[in-house]
């Protein structure tokens, strides 16, 4: 159910909402979620899968994240797509969906949930639980080794008939995601951000959604399925992160006795997302009865997390569109009136940067005329000290945040282990405070408009 | 300083009033980097007729709450988004049917930061000029989510609940409502209801208490206030039953949203009484449609719902009601199987041993909110301006029983309070 949305002073809070749901657009988070290493997690190998621990006492409950790379392809997409659905409604020891909620609730109501993103030019299955810590409870019955044991039979211990998952199962998911995937319409901004993609990077894996393909979904046969499975699981690297307040030889000894897979040799998926250099800038104009226009910009960088510039592109994107101290807000938004919102986003998987506003249908050209401007102004070095000054302070507080959210914490570490490139917190607080104008403009200079997107109303031209 | 200890979720709260009659709230939050501050004033979108003490009662333009709220960012030396930048803050604010909150969050420079919070909010800038111009802002908030279907949906059926009540007209009032607002109306809202005895402070995380009130005490201490009677709001007279039992708007969606729900005949309840009602009716709520319900789980077989379907239960002073639903292929099929459930629940009972799962899973669902101190901040003001206090939220629910359960189970569920909204493809 979608929560009761008060109306903010900053549309900020709204896009990181859509940032811990479904759609795509969890590729433009309102922060950029990537940024922080924590040097406390504990890594061990147990049959070829990474499991990465960090204790704390900060949080009253532990979370468990398993996550499943594969490369983001035309030939694996949907079926992949379809996996972490059918594995979250039934294993062997709990059948029923209604069997395994309830087994669920009596752990105090643990939190488990399925999903598949994408985060640059890979597709990640991911299970995650989130189980309360018993020192908090009245009841004080272990509820740790209950969790693991729980998401190790879910992922190693399907439902299975006829030698394939459950066909009952594999219809009905096929048909819920085929409908989110139609109903990606439902939300404008999240849609506006999926059809400038699919334009950006036609020729490219990255135009794909997560969700796989809704005229192959209901192709997919239960059986093939499960075999595709049982290779991914002995073949792709696996990754389990545990954050809480826990001993991490416990979890080790609790993952090694219950996640027994077949591994095989282990592929490497290399991080090479691909980067084109933009011949001709786009222009995609769609109608829709819609009241708003909504606007978006669609940029490559050339700058990946794996770049030694990267953390100047942050600081980039802060100054353009990241901040309410921001060009964009301050010139689409305060000065002009235009917009409620106005921001630029990175996904810095791919090398993109997107800037985004909701106007009035009529104002498109002066809106792209104001925000074509605020790139101009980055290239030619039109930045304040003060500009700088607090989208650095900005960043580095942000960046510290993530530390108190363990799904953050997670989220940034497994960006490490993703790309290959390792990173402290406080070598990029490092590199954000010593990043200079010039520097900035360097970047700048990288930036290029790919594709202009409108989705308008139906009247006019 | 007053210190009130919860044990079971070790957690230390600290709480003083200040002389002009300002609450403050203090929870240090054990490891955390970061703070979180929420200034809150009880005065929300629905407080569109009062009287401020000694003068005659007025009617404000709709959406004027939040208005104000947008303005107050205003300075006279400019916006004050700079002033927390400087510091790395990020600040925001909301305004709901009954509360209009400001807030930061930061690493470093909290007594900085709360500075600034203090000061802003208590010290409006409204001028003719940029009152104007923020009607263009607003104007596009208000078209995004008019286009949102989600927020039509669920407005909608709001609207189709209450006759009279202001809790039925949108937070941020029309692109028309807005135009009637002045800076005279701004500064006459601002008046009645930012008075400090109207309002709450709530700090938490990485902060030391005693640095806090000290802070706190000074900042309030070199600003005049007189002393405030108490704020008449009027409301007009609700009638009991639905205004309109359904409604059905065309937007441009993939697949038909509906939300149905049910009225409360009463409303009026205040401190535990509520927090009883609301926390009871959660459960019913979620023994009979949370997903290890049979209804649940049939309704996911047949397809009529997906992982949007949920319910929720609001329960104001003001007013109070149930709401349940999501995308669906076929909304009035799911509207018809789900009121029948619930008929043959009232007729079945609920469980021992589902009441008792659904209560442990609700306290587990509180302890992982405690991880979230946006969560703690904004939850702990709502419910102390209802009267009541979110860390009697277990102890409550422990004392909740399945008879009471039943009888909510009887008593919400009417079909003359019910309404449906939908939302339909082009």
């Amino acid at each position: 159910m979608a929560p009761f949305l008060p109306h903010l002073k900053l549309h900020f809070r709204l896009i990181e909402n859509i940032n811990w749901t479904i759609m795509e657009i969890t590729h433009f988070p309102i922060k950029e979620r990537k940024i922080l290493n924590q040097p406390a997690f504990e890594t061990a190998t147990i049959d070829q899968m990474n499991i990465h621990v960090l204790p704390t006492d900060k949080f009253k409950t532990t979370t468990i994240v398993v996550q499943i790379e594969q490369q983001l392809k035309e030939e694996t997409l949907t079926l992949t797509a379809l996996l972490p659905f059918i594995l979250k409604r039934g294993s062997a020891k709990y059948p029923t969906t209604k069997e395994l909620r309830q087994y669920l609730d009596s752990l105090f109501g643990a939190v488990f949930y399925t999903d598949v993103i994408k985060k640059g030019e890979k597709q990640i299955i991911q299970l995650q639980l989130e189980i309360a810590n018993e020192k908090y409870l009245s009841d004080t019955s272990p509820l740790l080794q209950k969790g693991i044991e729980f998401l190790g039979e879910i992922m190693t211990n399907p439902l299975i008939q006829d030698n394939g998952f459950s066909k009952n199962y594999v219809r009905s998911e096929a048909e819920v995601l085929q409908n989110r995937i139609s109903s990606l319409v439902d939300d404008k901004i999240r849609y506006a951000n999926q059809r400038v993609t699919e334009e950006m990077c036609k020729e490219e894996p990255y135009r794909l959604l997560s969700y796989g393909k809704a005229e192959e979904l209901s192709q997919v046969d239960p059986a093939q399925l499960y075999t595709y499975y049982q290779q991914l699981l002995a073949e792709n690297p696996i990754d389990i992160y545990i954050v809480g307040d826990v001993v991490p030889d416990d979890v080790k000894d609790g993952i090694a006795k219950h996640f027994k897979v077949k591994r095989n040799q282990v592929q490497d998926l290399p991080f090479a997302p691909i980067q084109k250099k933009v011949v001709e800038e786009n222009l995609i104009v769609e109608k829709m009865k819609v009241g708003q226009g909504k606007l978006n910009i669609g940029c490559r960088t050339h700058t990946t997390l794996v770049d030694d510039d990267y953390e100047t592109l942050l600081v980039y994107n802060g100054i353009l569109g990241g901040f309410p101290h921001s060009k964009l807000f301050v010139n689409v938004r305060e000065k002009a009136s235009l917009a409620y919102y106005a921001v630029s986003r990175l996904e810095s998987h791919k090398g993109i940067l997107m800037m985004m506003s909701g106007i009035e249908i009529d104002k498109f050209e002066q809106a792209v005329d104001i925000m074509k401007k605020q790139l101009q102004l980055m290239k030619d070095g039109t930045i304040s000290d003060q500009e700088m000054a607090q989208t650095k302070a900005t960043l580095v507080n942000q960046l510290l945040e993530t530390k108190d959210n363990a799904r953050t914490i997670i989220d940034f570490s497994y960006n490490s282990q993703l790309s290959g490139k390792k990173k402290t917190v406080e070598g990029m607080i490092e590199k954000i405070k010593s990043t200079t104008i010039d520097d900035v403009v360097k970047i700048a200079q990288k930036i290029e408009v790919d594709t202009i997107y409108f989705l308008r109303d139906e009247e006019g031209n | 300083m007053e210190q009130i200890r919860h044990d079971q979720i070790n957690e230390t709260i600290y709480y003083e009033k200040m002389e002009n009659g300002l609450d403050v709230y203090v929870l240090p939050k054990h490891g955390f980097s970061k703070s979180y501050a929420t200034f809150t004033t009880k005065y929300g979108s629905i407080d569109n007729h009062f009287q401020i003490p000694g003068k005659d009662p007025v009617k404000v333009p709709d959406g004027i709450a939040h208005f104000l709220e947008h303005k107050m960012f205003e300075q006279e030396d400019g916006d004050v988004f700079n002033e927390f930048a400087n510091n790395g803050a990020s600040a925001n604010a909301f305004t709901s049917f009954e509360r209009t909150a400001y807030l930061f969050s930061s690493t470093g420079h909290v007594k900085e930061n709360l500075t600034i919070l203090l000061n802003f909010v208590q010290d409006p800038h409204f001028t003719d000029e940029n009152v104007e111009k923020e009607k263009g802002i607003i104007g596009q908030e208000i078209k995004m989510y008019d286009d949102n279907a989600d927020w039509r949906v669920y407005f909608g059926l709001i609207e189709n609940m209450y006759h009279n009540h202001p809790v039925k007209i949108d937070i941020a009032g029309t692109i028309n409502s807005i135009s009637q607002i002045t800076k005279e109306t701004l500064y006459t809202c601002y008046e009645t209801f930012y008075h400090p005895s109207n309002m709450l402070l709530f700090v938490v995380g990485a902060v030391q208490p005693e640095e806090i009130f000290q802070l706190v005490r000074e900042n309030q201490a070199q600003k005049q206030y007189g002393s405030q009677p108490e704020i008449q709001r009027y409301f007009d007279k609700e009638p009991i039953g639905v205004a309109t039992p359904n409604s059905v708007r065309e937007m441009s969606v993939a697949m038909p949203k509906v939300m149905f729900g049910y009225k409360e005949k009463k409303a009026g309840l205040h401190g535990k009484d509520l927090l009883q009602q609301e926390l009871t009716t959660q459960l019913v709520l979620d023994i009979l449609l949370g997903p290890s319900s049979d209804i649940y789980q049939k309704l996911y077989e047949q397809g009529l719902i997906n992982d949007t379907f949920g319910t929720d239960y609001s329960c104001e002073t003001q007013y109070a009601f149930s709401v349940i639903g999501g995308d669906t292929p076929n909304p009035e099929e799911l509207v018809k199987q789900v009121t029948e459930g619930l008929e043959q629940a009232k007729i079945t009972g609920i469980s021992q041993k589902d009441f008792e799962l659904s209560k442990k899973k609700k306290i587990g669902a509180f302890l992982r909110s405690l991880n979230s101190i946006e969560f703690i901040a904004n939850s702990f003001t709502k419910y102390k301006f209802n009267g009541t206090d979110l860390f009697q939220i277990v102890p409550t629910l422990e004392n909740i029983t399945v008879e009471q359960a039943n009888q909510r189970l009887k008593d919400h569920f009417q079909m003359e309070q019910r309404s449906v909204s939908m939302i339909k493809p082009v």
